[in-house]
């Protein structure tokens, strides 16, 4: 309670009928505070996203601003039969790893989520491919996924099977691409999904044991209900994740064979790095916003009831 | 502790994973050459023939003190292909001019962007680059780069003399009759060829009862399938596995479209058509949807059958080291993989065969929409590739500096020791690479780079004979010019990889063609390439 300060406020109002709470120097303290983060949001949020549809705006020679040319890049989007081939691709990338991703992360984390010997050191083993470089990660694939003589066709080839065309069979390329970020980013839903793990009462858990719960009714009826706010969110972070996914699929097959690998990221680039078509690719990376927001916002409300349930 | 065991699997998976990754394989993953990124082939290593100095130390007169030259260049580092002799040649220059040599590395992917984004916004960061021959239409039509016609006679700068580069290479240096790029690499492709495996009575006999006429290097694209055909299965290098008739280099991004442009030459290009191959001069409509070329793209997904599946996802590097460990029987590639071959690690040095690209016995003319069949091989020459030279930025602060260095480079000394080289990338062009009776150089400059002699005199035949073939293959200079090959490097790997008919792909690639063209400006594209041709 600051007696003194509102007592002062009382006699601005009475002074002064224009002052408001938020004319005061209490207040102007709390915008010192709150001014950098709105800087930040300003400069490295809107700014970039206000240019970038500036940017759509106009068509581009040499890298160079050519004119106006309104929504023309926007109406370039639905007939450019390259970008919707890449949005599939993509799509199907997300579907595939986010899935795979989410069940195995979870899995694990269930697997792990109790005494063991050595447990600290597995937690650590297995999230190691987290920590290392996508781009990195894809060269050391095209070793792994060498068709000839490497370590994975040859341990194929010595279970009795046949080689597989990883790389240059374009269903094959994609379902490679996957693997990898699968390899990459499960210890991430692992990661995370066992901080959850490790978070809930374990009051509820006695009481249950009390009551003569067995392990499914305990994971059906109180784990996966708990978690469940968690998990949507790491699907969420997973899935913007991989809609922007880019390092893996160039550093291993560069989009091929043909185009059975080019994800909407790696069209964007090409489009705006290699072609130097700024004004399409900004148009190109709003649309991806647009898509992921609509993801996003799906969640989120998905998310939010189920707050307001609990 | 029983079901606790279970946990312990899939991180016995992972460290598999890991280990397995560690564990590696016989597949080398380096990347490349003189025509594209990098690191040379790993098959080989470097060897120490190192180029003189020609230059004299200027003491307390230095004419650029004070100047710093920054270079850009493809990343390969200090003894890598392109960017090694830079690096060899920094403390001669700096100690000659007094200035200062900034090398700066990019990665492939990023130099020609990094150098566009310095070039539209004027900064002026980068006084040259060690530039990739198709960028001229973009460099010149957007005037970022100055002609060096100024300097070039200038008896205070190095001399070269560009009389010397041989005709077909010598018309990359300049553009609408102006000089841009300085003398460096000169590439082109070029048919290589398991000599010792040719020249083995056990196949002639073989090859003479199966196919009905002798066995000898390719001369056509047919006979180039044959040969492919017969080598493919057969243990050719003693592992007791069954090795590879040709190898390729088909990865998406990994230049396919090169291998297409010198294959489909001689089926599109003729006496009566020298230069129409890509557009109409007349109205810039796109011509690699021809008959000409479709065919072209159908012999090569044939001949891919001879080869081993994986090279649709081979890039450069993989295809040579395939060559270079005896596993395949032909290929048609570069200049760096005959001196490549030479080197320490190599498997067919003394083995190595090399002539013009193979020919056709019929081409499409586009001109009069008719096949004509033809005695001798139509056979075409070809300049395909970077040809990575210096060129000179507008915005430099130090373009008497940076010529200085380019020249120094271009001298007739160092690029001697360069093009015998197999490790910095440089290809021969020049009359002083060749042989007599075909130019002046020296058996004793390929010896001292390590070179079987036989394997050096078909090396420099086979080049001259391409250089100065009567038809050269028409290189594409036009703004845009990697889009367009963009578009045709894709469409190629779909069509070897069997996602669709080559008909198909190459009217998509048209298509394609012809929207770039329509955004960038039909009149605007036309004008540039019929300047690119000496048209106008």
């Amino acid at each position: 309670m600051d007696r003194a300060g509102d007592d002062r406020r009382s006699r601005e109002y009475e002074t002064n009928p224009k002052a408001t709470p938020s004319n005061t120097r209490a207040d102007r303290t709390k915008f010192l505070f709150i001014g950098p983060a709105v800087v930040w949001i300003l400069a490295f949020t809107l700014f970039p996203l206000l240019y970038a549809l500036y940017t759509s705006l106009y068509s581009f020679r040499y890298g160079q601003r050519l004119g106006f040319v309104g929504l023309e890049n926007f109406a370039r989007l639905f007939t450019d039969s390259n970008l919707l081939s890449s949005l599939r691709i993509t799509l199907t990338f997300v579907v595939g790893t986010v899935t795979v991703e989410m069940v195995l992360g979870v899995a694990l984390a269930l697997l792990l989520n109790r005494e063991i010997r050595g447990s600290n050191v597995i937690r650590g083993v297995a999230t190691l491919p987290l920590f290392a470089t996508p781009v990195a990660v894809g060269y050391l694939a095209i070793t792994l996924y060498y068709e000839r003589n490497g370590p994975l066709n040859s341990l194929i080839r010595a279970l009795g099977g046949e080689n597989i065309p990883w790389l240059s069979d374009p269903s094959w390329a994609l379902v490679a691409v996957i693997l990898v970020d699968i390899w990459q980013w499960t210890p991430f839903v692992f990661l995370i999904t066992l901080a959850g793990l490790q978070s809930l009462p374990s009051e509820l858990y006695d009481a249950a044991r009390v009551d003569g719960a067995s392990a499914t009714q305990n994971f059906r009826f109180l784990t996966f209900p708990l978690l469940t706010p968690l998990l949507w969110l790491i699907l969420l972070l997973r899935m913007v994740e991989s809609f922007r996914v880019f390092d893996i699929p160039v550093s291993l097959t560069l989009g091929g064979p043909g185009r059975a690998t080019e994800v909407y990221s790696l069209y964007t680039y090409r489009t705006a790095l290699r072609f130097f078509d700024h004004g399409y690719a900004a148009a190109q990376g709003i649309l991806l916003l647009v898509i992921v927001m609509f993801i996003v916002t799906l969640i989120f409300t998905r998310v939010r009831g189920l707050y307001e349930e609990r | 502790m029983r079901r606790a065991k279970h946990i312990y699997f899939p991180f016995l998976l992972l460290v598999a994973f890991f280990l397995a990754a560690c564990g590696g394989s016989e597949q080398q993953t380096g990347q490349k050459s003189g025509v594209d990124e990098g690191a040379a082939a790993e098959a080989v290593k470097a060897g120490s023939y190192r180029a003189p100095k020609v230059a004299e130390p200027c003491g307390n007169d230095c004419p650029y003190e004070g100047d710093t030259v920054t270079v850009t260049v493809n990343t390969a580092g200090k003894e890598g292909p392109i960017s090694g002799p830079l690096y060899e040649v920094r403390e001669e220059f700096e100690a000659a001019t007094g200035a200062k040599l900034e090398i700066v590395e990019l990665p492939f992917a990023e130099h020609f962007p990094k150098l566009m984004n310095d070039l539209t916004s004027q900064t002026g960061q980068y006084d040259a680059s060690i530039a990739g021959a198709w960028w001229l239409g973009d460099l010149v039509g957007g005037d970022f780069i100055v002609p060096y016609d100024k300097y070039y006679d200038d008896p205070s700068f190095p001399q070269w003399d560009d009389g010397e580069v041989l005709s077909g290479p010598r018309d990359l240096l300049s553009y609408g009759g102006e000089k841009y790029m300085i003398a460096n690499d000169h590439d082109g492709q070029v048919m290589y060829y398991r000599r010792d495996l040719l020249e083995d009575p056990k196949h002639q006999k073989a090859f003479q009862e199966k196919y009905g006429y002798e066995l000898r290097p390719p001369q056509t694209w047919d006979e180039f399938g044959d040969v492919a055909e017969y080598f493919n299965g057969k243990d050719i290098n003693g592992d007791g596995q069954g090795d590879s008739g040709l190898t390729m280099h088909l990865k998406v991004g990994g230049q396919g479209m090169f291998h297409f442009m010198s294959f489909s030459a001689p089926y599109v290009i003729g006496p009566e058509n020298p230069s129409l191959y890509w557009f109409d001069p007349e109205n810039m409509d796109p011509l690699i949807d021809s008959p000409g070329h479709v065919r072209a793209l159908k012999k090569l997904v044939e001949l891919t059958e001879y080869g081993p599946d994986a090279m649709t996802a081979w890039s450069l590097g993989e295809s040579w080291d395939h060559f270079l460990r005896g596993e395949a029987a032909l290929t048609f590639t570069w200049g760096d993989l005959g001196a490549l071959a030479q080197q320490q690690g190599s498997q067919v040095k003394g083995k190595i065969g090399a002539a013009p690209i193979p020919g056709t016995k019929k081409y499409y003319n586009i001109d009069t929409g008719e096949w004509v069949q033809t005695d001798q091989p139509n056979v075409v020459g070809n300049t395909t590739g970077g040809s990575w030279a210096g060129v000179i930025s507008k915005f430099s602060d130090a373009p008497e500096a940076t010529y200085y260095l380019l020249a120094l480079m271009a001298t007739k000394e160092k690029s001697t020791v360069y093009a015998a080289r197999g490790w910095d990338g440089v290809d021969p062009g020049r009359s002083f690479h060749f042989l007599p009776p075909d130019g002046s150089g020296s058996m004793g400059n390929y010896n001292k780079a390590g070179w079987n002699e036989r394997d050096a005199e078909e090396y420099t035949t086979a080049y001259f004979d391409s250089f100065n073939a009567e038809q050269q293959f028409p290189y594409l200079r036009v703004p845009a010019t990697f889009e367009y090959w963009t578009a045709l490097d894709i469409s190629l790997s779909e069509a070897v990889t069997g996602q669709a008919e080559p008909e198909e792909v190459l009217k998509t690639t048209a298509e394609e063609f012809d929207s770039i063209t329509e955004r960038l400006g039909r009149e605007e594209q036309l004008e540039i390439y019929r300047t690119s041709l000496n048209l106008d």
